[in-house]
């Protein structure tokens, strides 16, 4: 080599270190970024998910679950945020029935990081901003972007083909870490199957009577703007859709799970337990493929005039303007969504209520905002706030 | 300014500096790498760090399997194993040229069919067959071009095909009902392939190849041969039958395992670290290429030039789509390799769906279609890949030339499935 050669490597190497020590700490940070939750005062307990199934503890996914219990006998809710952490209306309006919901009437128990691994990475080729800012009052809450598969750090390598358990229906690879793909779970399975089994076991222990499972979709994606049921909870659900058109003014359809599709809440909770199991999906134009440019506020906003121009081609299943879909909005959707649920739970079941209070309904949470329902965890006891 | 406009500058910038860094002569990594960053600083990005690292890393897995299979390839090449095998197919059937062509798209389907990866089949037999089509009389050329075709046509053959896959799970379709739409234009292209390209030729000489090819080992046998590709196919195998009480392997790790059981099973003494370090040297360029298609495309997402590409696409008038698919599938393949799916996939089955065709059937036909775009640049890894290991050294253009004939036969094969799915839903039944 000549000694341009060694100037040409030694300024590569000094770039690549750059580059090395720029994206680390930016990975890092991703990574173990506290996120807190202000314990509102409905939470009467907060659990690991590995007190349902204990070799998940000390893993990325044994993630926290805030107990509301009432005192009053009624029905038990499991409330599921986060199953993909990369959409965020879900873990918000969990979030917000953490921070403020107080049970009248029956438990609910929230997790608002399902897939807390998949909280602590985005996904390559996403270009997805690593976190995002919800505005308060007290100066704004951050949290982790997130993606739609648990972390390769947490669970690698991947199969070249998924074979789903029990059905042995084949998935793509990748589907493999994708929580909303490996219900009802494995005891010695991956990380994400092991997840599932474990919230499996904690609906068969906890005796839980519905599992709401949170989510958003692209507006290119047939199933948005639904509640997804599993045939045991259709009637419940085409009760709440009624309702929430009638009174909420908001579309909010509603699908059969299909039988043939393995893998799914909506599907495999109903299937392998007692509870009845539905999905509810809000619209997100951020995780459409045709989306411009990836940034936070296109995530917060929904503005995006290239899913407005798919749209003027028919080729969308939910309207979009140039108003977007605001985050207030879809969170707005979902906590008004989980609360007709229970109100309507509870008229088909009044032996077995679910009554909640504290949390805002569609129209508050558009008027005063979702950062209005997240609370300071500065001016909190300490003993009030939990990290996620 | 809007959004359309913003975009349009960016890829304008990037495609500008594109050209100015093939004008100074840099090579198409450092091009690609040159047009990432432009567009993130005209885009008002800076140089995003974390995004050039995440882009970086996109292609990491499919980077570990170019890397363990040529390990394991360049191992039995050292053992005497390849030239063995050759020597063995040459005796056994150098008297029927039909039944050779036969074994040898047979021999190029199987690997990639069952990973799901060309790369695979290219690595795994696509040398192994080079060779043997060199002495059918074949030129490399058309070697190359048949290999790189069948290697493609085995990564949209069943059972594993990540496009369907992906596709399919974009738009909440379950993956079923995809074998038969997807094995029979498969068989039929990979047929019609290695009969068009390698018909004309001559008689092989059996003489004069064996005395030509490199003498194996004396230990060599078939036991040593064919155990290292067992191993594989066992590992494949077990994952598939008993999923649920074997760990996750992934394809890296079982070619490693092959890798070593040729190793041991080797006659003579192979000096590992040294064809490690050539192993690492034949892939450097690849690995450079995918490492930054992925900053490119991370880059290009980041500012919307990806999403402006994908709706410019997917807004056309239907006709034209049908029109348009033998150029749009293989050209965002090129692009985006399987991000094509979700990409461009998702939107364009939904779009079908909605005018009433079959889902199922138009993806197996667009699956068939994709893969023709992993010769074309920018990445042209699957046939960069092919060229090198058909042992091609002449001009790429060339190469590209010898793959069109076969490449029209799987494009209207694959159009006419997507216009026709509906009349062809009779084939979804698993």
């Amino acid at each position: 080599m000549t000694s341009a050669d060694y100037i040409r490597k030694a300024v590569f190497l000094l770039l690549g270190l750059a580059l090395l020590v720029a994206s680390g700490s930016s990975f890092y940070r991703s990574r173990h970024r506290v996120e807190t939750v202000v314990l509102g005062e409905g939470v009467a307990e907060v659990v690991k998910l590995s007190r349902y199934f204990s070799p998940l503890e000390g893993t990325a996914n044994d993630c926290s679950l805030y107990i509301l219990d009432s005192g009053v006998p009624g029905a038990t809710l499991l409330l599921l945020g986060g199953s993909h952490p990369e959409e965020p209306a879900g873990r918000l309006a969990a979030w917000i029935f953490a921070e403020n919901g107080i049970m009248e009437a029956g438990r609910m128990i929230v997790a608002v990081s399902a897939n807390r691994s998949g909280s602590t990475v985005t996904r390559p080729s996403g270009a997805y901003p690593p976190d995002y800012t919800i505005p308060t009052a007290w100066g704004g809450k951050t949290f982790r972007m997130g993606d739609r598969w648990t972390s390769p750090l947490d669970q690698w390598p991947d199969p070249e083909v998924y074979i789903h358990y029990p059905s042995r229906q084949n998935l793509a690879y990748v589907d493999i870490r994708n929580l909303n793909r490996t219900w009802p779970g494995r005891a010695n399975g991956t990380l994400t199957e092991k997840t599932c089994y474990a919230f499996m076991e904690l609906i068969r222990l906890e005796q839980i009577d519905l599992v709401i499972d949170l989510h958003e979709a692209e507006l290119q994606y047939p199933v948005i703007s639904t509640i997804v049921a599993h045939q045991k909870g259709m009637d419940l659900a085409t009760y709440v859709s009624m309702m929430l058109v009638d009174f909420e003014e908001f579309d909010m359809g509603t699908e059969f799970s299909p039988e043939n599709l393995h893998g799914l809440s909506h599907r495999e909770i109903g299937d392998h337990s007692d509870a009845v199991s539905l999905l509810f999906e809000a619209p997100e134009p951020f995780l459409d493929a045709t989306r411009g440019k990836t940034t936070r506020e296109q995530l917060l906003t929904g503005k995006d005039e290239f899913v407005v121009k798919a749209g003027e081609h028919g080729l969308l299943f939910e309207a979009i303007d140039e108003h977007g879909w605001p985050i207030d909005v879809r969170v707005g959707r979902h906590t008004s969504a989980v609360l007709q649920t229970m109100e309507s739970w509870t008229e088909e079941h009044p032996d077995k209520p679910l009554v909640c209070a504290g949390v805002p309904r569609y129209a508050e949470v558009i008027e005063r905002t979702t950062g209005a329902y997240l609370h300071d965890p500065a001016a909190a006891p300490p003993d009030r706030v939990v990290n996620e | 300014m809007s959004m359309f406009t913003y975009a349009e500058i960016i890829l304008g910038v990037m495609v500008a500096l594109y050209a100015v860094a093939k004008i100074f002569k840099l090579s198409t990594e450092l091009a690609m790498l040159a047009a990432a960053l432009g567009g993130g600083l005209a885009g008002g990005f800076g140089l995003p760090a974390r995004h050039i690292a995440e882009g970086a890393i996109t292609y990491l897995d499919i980077n570990l399997i170019f890397i363990s299979a040529t390990l394991f390839m360049n191992i039995l090449k050292e053992s005497g194993g390849v030239a063995f095998v050759i020597r063995g197919i040459l005796k056994g059937f150098h008297r029927s040229r039909i039944l050779l062509l036969m074994l040898l798209a047979v021999l190029l389907l199987v690997p990639g069919a069952l990973t799901g990866a060309g790369s695979v089949t290219v690595l795994i037999t696509g040398s192994l067959v080079a060779v043997v089509l060199g002495y059918m009389g074949i030129p490399r050329v058309k070697t190359a071009a048949i290999i790189f075709i069948i290697a493609g046509l085995s990564a949209a053959a069943p059972p594993v095909s990540l496009w369907a896959m992906m596709t399919a799970a974009g738009v909440n379709m379950p993956y079923f009902g995809f074998f038969l739409p997807l094995l029979i234009p498969c068989v039929i292209a990979a047929l019609a392939t290695i009969f068009i390209l390698g018909w004309k030729g001559t008689p092989v000489d059996l003489e004069k190849a064996l005395k030509e090819l490199p003498e194996p080992p004396e230990k060599m046998s078939w036991l040593r041969v064919l155990t290292p590709f067992a191993v594989f196919f066992i590992l494949i195998l077990t994952g598939r039958l008993f999923p649920f009480s074997t760990p996750v392997l992934g394809l890296p790790f079982m070619f490693l395992c092959s890798a070593l059981a040729s190793f041991l099973l080797s006659p003579v003494k192979i000096r590992f670290f040294r064809v490690s370090r050539e192993t690492i040297d034949q892939l450097l360029p690849l690995i450079g290429t995918l490492t930054c298609v992925g900053v490119l495309v991370q880059i290009m997402t980041l500012t919307g030039v990806r999403g402006l590409l994908a709706v410019t696409a997917v807004t056309l008038p239907v006709s034209v789509v049908f029109a348009s698919l033998f150029f749009l599938l293989p050209v965002s393949e090129a692009v985006l390799m399987y991000g094509s799916a979700p990409v461009i996939g998702v939107p364009l089955i939904l779009l079908f769906n909605t005018i009433g065709l079959d889902p199922i059937v138009a993806l197996a036909g667009m699956s068939v279609i994709w893969p023709l775009g992993d010769a074309l640049p920018p990445t042209a890894i699957i046939g960069r890949l092919t060229v090198d290991v058909a042992g091609y050294k002449e001009s790429y253009t060339r190469f590209l030339k010898a793959c069109a004939v076969p490449a029209i036969v799987i494009v209207i094969i694959g159009t006419l499935m997507v216009i026709f799915s509906k009349a062809l839903n009779f084939l979804t039944i698993f």
